[in-house]
Parts: structure tokens; C-alpha cells; sequence
């Protein structure tokens, strides 16, 4: 920054890919082949993003919303319907709510508030009264196409502006995925142990792969919230959903996956742990694959290359693609997590043993070649394709490059990590994130200070002025005791 | 290559492009026309990219369902070319 040259080596938006959908944000409805920063002072706070099928929900460090995108769904949350935005826009209708998480799917929306500045600005007593002890966070609220009742709102209607879920209204949800038709719902844990009734995870929308983990067989689709089965003694930490997958990463490193089976296996409709000794921290989900990354930042990938998209046909069609072992020697160790649900994940027209079809999936799951040890620190994933973020500032992506996502300045695909520039020099304490939609990419780039944003509450006895990063300084700063807030009078927008 | 084989039932009528439709992962969309379902045609292809879907249907299902359509016709023209 002393430099005096240019700061945006360090912030900045970049996006790249499919375009014509105005998703990339350029104004102009063109694919972008490199990574092309974006010159939007509305950017400029803009502290998270979550990407769709061809819209992008943008949350600011002051809890606000942006979308751009197509909108044909009402998936933009700006209350109408429009085939596309060129400019980030406000949503306004969020404007009493403090956004602190966003999911895009394929065409609807899902933001989490972590508080209501309209019911809390009523006393500074009431303000005060937020626990944190209770870790409150407020509501989910759902926005554009509801056709597989994936809003969560009881119907089938679609919603051109968000609209709170009024199954969580009294619960602590900390986040939100969404997924093609689906959408998933992480709720605070309370709980640990083995008596942990471990009930965090809710699933609503198409459930016909299995991917709403509601443990019924074949149910086309839910449109009020359900609890996912399968998690007892398991708190979960992470959600993720792409496509017609679902998955869940437990605080002990445990990797579940449900949904849609990844190439050459079943769907599972109840949540499947990955059998592995690693310590996994992060997965993300394609509409093909996954890619899980171990607190060691090593990346491994689940379902490879998918016929019809990656990889020469030869190569793909092979079950025994890419075999690889996570044993060091020969000798076999114990898996963390129980194996018991095995027996719903028989592989198609073979007389596999359940132990057989453990080892088989295992071998399924791959590293990603060509990382040389390099430390990965974040990972990222499109419906085709693939980034990795390495803890020396190296962007790194393979998979399906037809639209340019991959930001190479062509598009060929690659069938293996090869390095992306994002065309300036970063400052080594700059820190990247990488954001995929389904056929288009963005990074995020910040410094190494993070913007902090002032703000003013209006209550009735005072003005009070807080700094907020995120929202756990914000649980910081609210005291003592556990009820969280009740929004009674409050009905939603 | 296909890139998936997806049902019928899986995809969406869309009135606009009078097609059914499925999401392509560009992030436009997989479609195929009615006239194409009648004539036993099982390629739905996207506009945008190079990828094509399998739709998994019963040929049978869309000729009745033309048959019916001529039956009642006049209130709701389908698209027939
Ligand atoms: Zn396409």
C-alpha cells in the first residue's frame, strides 16, 4: 500500500467465464476469458459472494446484500422480475437485517440474518438482552424460482423478494447452501456427545437423488424443511450443495456426502461419511464432483473427470481410473466414522460385499495431481470446474473451460491444476477467495486489513457505534443473557 | 459424449421458448421442442456450448398427447410448427 502506486493489488474484484447472463458483472453481456477486474465502487465492501447457475448474491462487510445476474426467476431479491441486471444492486428489502451468510443455486437465493435492526433498534436494553451464550442468529430468508419447493415456504411458488422461512424463525441457523433444486440449512449446535441428537442439518426442494437426506426413498420433493438423517454424535461445522448433491463436514474432520452418486455409484439418500483418516476442514461440490481439502491442505477429489465434459473418453469410462490410496504402507487402518450405513450403497449390477464397496469408494476418492506438497489453503468449485487457492498466494484451476472459467484466456480444458494470474502482483499478506458459479468464476481479493464498517443503531434511550467485522465481533459485543430475541410482531417482508 | 441422461419428468416446460428444458452447467439451458420428442429425437442441446443431454422418455406419451391437443383444439394451441 505505501508503494503509492495502486491498491488494487491487494482489493478487487475479478471475475471471469460465462457472461451472458450479465453475471460477471462487466455491464456487458460477453464472456470474459481472463480474469477481468471490475471497476464497481458499489464492490468496494464487498466482503463475501455466492454464485449461481448465472447470478451472483454479493454480501457487504456491513451485513448488506448486492445481486446482479439473471433474474428471470426473481432470483436478484429486488421484487421483480427482469431477464437480467448488469450493475450490482442493493436489495433494500434486506435493509432492517444484518446479512451475515448468502447461498445462490441454480435460480433461487438464501440469506441468513444474523439480526433484525428493526426489532432491535425498539430499546438498548432489548439490544443487550442478545446472548452470547445462545450464539443468536436470526433467519433464512428465500428468494426466486420455488418450483421444487426449495424456498422452503410450505408451496411451490416462486418469490421475487426474499422471503423469511418461518420453520427457523425461532432457531440459530448459521448457514445456507443452495443447490440446483435444493437448499440446505445449517442450524447453531448446542450440542455434543454421543447423546447429541445431533439434528442440525435441514433439507428442502427436489429430493429425487437423494440429495434432501430425509431418509425416504425416492421423494420427488419437500417444500417445508426436514430434518437430515444420519448425523447422531456429529456436529457440523460446514454445509455445501451444487447440483444435486449435498454435503457436510463434522468438527471432528468427517466428510458426509448425499445426493446424486458420484460417477459409477448409487445416489444416497442419507448422508454417507467418507472413509478416510484424514482431518477434512472444507469440501466443495460440482454437479459431478467434489473436491475435499484436509487441514494438512492437501486436495482430494471425489467422482474425477466426467464423461462427457473432462478427459479423453478412455481414460473416463475406466471404473479403474486413477486408483488411488490414502495408505501409507501396507498395512490397513481403522476408519473414523462408523461404516454402518454402507448397505444403502451397493454399486449397480454387482455383487460387491459392503467392505468391497468401502475400499472401492475409497479408491474413488483422488488426490488432485501436480500439487508438488504445495499447501492449499481454500478451495472453490464451478458445476465443470475447479479452484484451489495454495497458502503462497497461487491460484490454481482445471475442469471444463469452454466459457473461459477457468481464466487461462482460452477455452480449452484442463485436466489438471495449472496456474491462474489474476494479472497484478499480490502482496503476499493479501489474501484471495475464490468463487464459482456454474459456468463462471470470482475473486475476491483483500489486504491484509479488513474493512470495517461503522455502525449506527438508533434506539430509543441512545446512538451506539459499533465496528464490525463480521458477526463475531458483533456476538462480541452484545452481553449476557440467553433468550434470543422473539420477532412476534414481526411477519416477514 | 452426452453429458447426462436426465427424464423427462425432470425437465421444465418453458412457455417462452416453448421447449422443455434442463439446466446446462454454462448456465443456460438444455432444450428440446415437442416436434423433436414426437419425432423420436433424444438429443437436447444447449445454445451456448458445445454439451448435449439424453432425454429419457416415452415416444408414445407425446403423440398421444398430440392426439388429445387436436382434440381439444382452439383454446390451447400448442406449439405445432
Ligand atoms: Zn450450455
Amino acid at each position: 500500500m505505501e508503494e503509492g502506486e495502486k491498491d488494487e493489488s491487494e482489493g478487487g474484484v475479478w471475475s471471469w467465464g460465462a457472461g451472458t447472463d450479465g453475471q460477471l458483472g462487466t455491464t456487458i453481456l460477453e464472456d470474459e476469458h481472463f480474469p477481468k477486474l471490475l471497476h464497481q465502487p458499489l464492490l468496494s465492501s464487498v466482503s463475501s459472494l455466492a454464485c449461481g447457475g448465472a447470478h451472483v448474491i454479493a454480501l457487504t462487510s456491513a451485513g448488506k446484500v448486492l445481486s446482479w445476474g439473471r433474474g428471470n426467476s426473481g432470483q436478484l431479491g429486488h421484487g421483480e422480475v427482469v431477464s437480467n441486471a448488469l450493475y450490482p444492486k442493493a436489495l433494500t428489502s434486506l435493509d432492517d437485517s444484518f446479512i451475515t451468510h448468502v447461498a445462490a443455486g441454480w435460480s433461487h437465493s438464501a440469506f441468513v440474518s444474523g439480526l433484525d435492526f428493526s426489532a432491535v433498534s425498539l430499546s438498548a436494553v432489548f439490544l443487550k438482552r442478545i446472548s452470547v451464550e445462545s450464539d443468536y442468529t436470526g433467519c433464512v430468508f428465500t428468494c426466486g424460482d420455488g418450483s421444487f419447493g426449495q424456498l422452503g415456504h410450505g408451496d411451490y411458488a416462486s418469490h421475487s423478494s426474499p422471503v423469511k422461512v418461518s420453520c427457523f424463525i425461532d432457531q440459530h441457523v448459521a448457514k445456507v447452501a443452495c443447490g440446483m433444486r435444493h437448499s440446505l440449512v445449517l442450524l447453531k449446535g448446542h450440542c455434543s456427545g454421543a447423546d447429541c441428537p445431533g439434528n442440525q442439518v435441514y433439507g428442502f426442494g427436489s429430493g429425487k437423488r437423494g440429495q434432501l437426506g430425509v431418509n425416504i426413498d425416492r421423494v420427488k420433493s419437500v417444500n417445508v424443511p426436514r430434518l437430515v438423517s444420519g448425523f447422531e454424535g456429529e456436529e457440523i461445522v460446514e454445509i455445501a450443495a451444487n447440483g444435486d448433491h449435498s454435503a457436510a463436514v463434522s468438527v471432528d474432520g468427517h466428510v458426509y456426502t448425499w445426493g446424486r452418486g458420484f460417477k459409477g455409484f448409487d445416489d444416497a439418500h442419507t448422508p454417507q461419511c467418507l472413509n478416510s483418516t484424514l482431518n477434512f476442514t472444507k469440501i466443495a461440490l460440482g454437479w459431478n464432483h467434489a473436491l475435499t481439502m484436509s487441514g494438512e491442505g492437501e486436495v482430494y477429489m471425489l467422482g474425477g473427470n466426467h464423461p462427457g465434459v473432462l478427459g479423453d473418453p478412455q481414460n473416463t469410462k475406466s471404473e479403474k481410473h486413477l486408483p488411488f490410496s490414502m495408505h501409507s504402507g501396507d498395512q490397513k487402518r481403522q476408519p473414523k466414522c462408523r461404516t454402518n450405513r454402507l448397505r444403502e450403497f451397493v454399486k449397480k449390477d454387482s455383487n460387491m460385499t459392503a467392505l468391497e464397496f468401502e475400499d472401492f469408494r475409497e479408491a474413488n476418492l483422488e488426490k488432485v495431481p501436480g500439487l508438488d506438497g504445495m499447501k492449499i489453503t481454500d478451495i472453490a468449485s464451478g458445476a465443470e470446474h475447479s479452484f484451489l487457492f495454495s497458502e503462497h498466494g497461487e491460484i490454481k484451476t482445471w475442469g471444463w473451460g469452454e466459457h473461459g472459467q477457468l481464466g487461462l484466456g482460452n477455452t480449452s480444458d484442463q485436466i489438471s491444476p495449472v496456474t491462474v494470474s489474476l494479472g497484478y502482483d499480490l502482496n503476499e499478506a493479501a489474501s484471495i477467495r475464490v468463487f464459482c458459479g456454474s459456468g463462471f468464476t470470482f475473486a475476491l481479493g483483500s489486504g491484509s486489513e479488513l474493512p470495517v464498517a461503522v455502525y449506527r443503531m438508533e434506539s430509543q434511550e441512545s446512538s451506539t457505534y459499533f465496528g464490525i467485522h463480521d458477526a463475531l465481533c458483533w456476538k462480541a459485543m452484545c452481553s449476557a443473557p440467553k433468550a434470543p430475541p422473539k420477532f412476534d410482531n414481526y411477519e416477514g417482508m | 459424449m452426452s453429458y447426462d441422461d436426465v427424464e423427462i419428468e425432470d425437465m421444465e416446460w418453458n412457455e417462452e421458448l416453448q421447449a422443455y428444458t434442463y439446466p446446462c452447467p454454462c448456465g443456460d439451458l438444455f432444450q428440446i421442442t415437442k416436434e423433436d420428442l414426437k419425432l423420436g429425437e433424444e438429443i437436447a442441446r444447449c445454445p451456448s456450448c458445445s454439451l448435449y443431454i439424453t432425454v429419457i422418455y416415452n415416444i408414445e406419451d407425446f403423440l398421444a398427447d398430440s392426439d388429445k391437443n387436436r382434440q381439444n383444439k382452439g383454446l390451447q394451441p400448442v406449439a405445432v410448427a
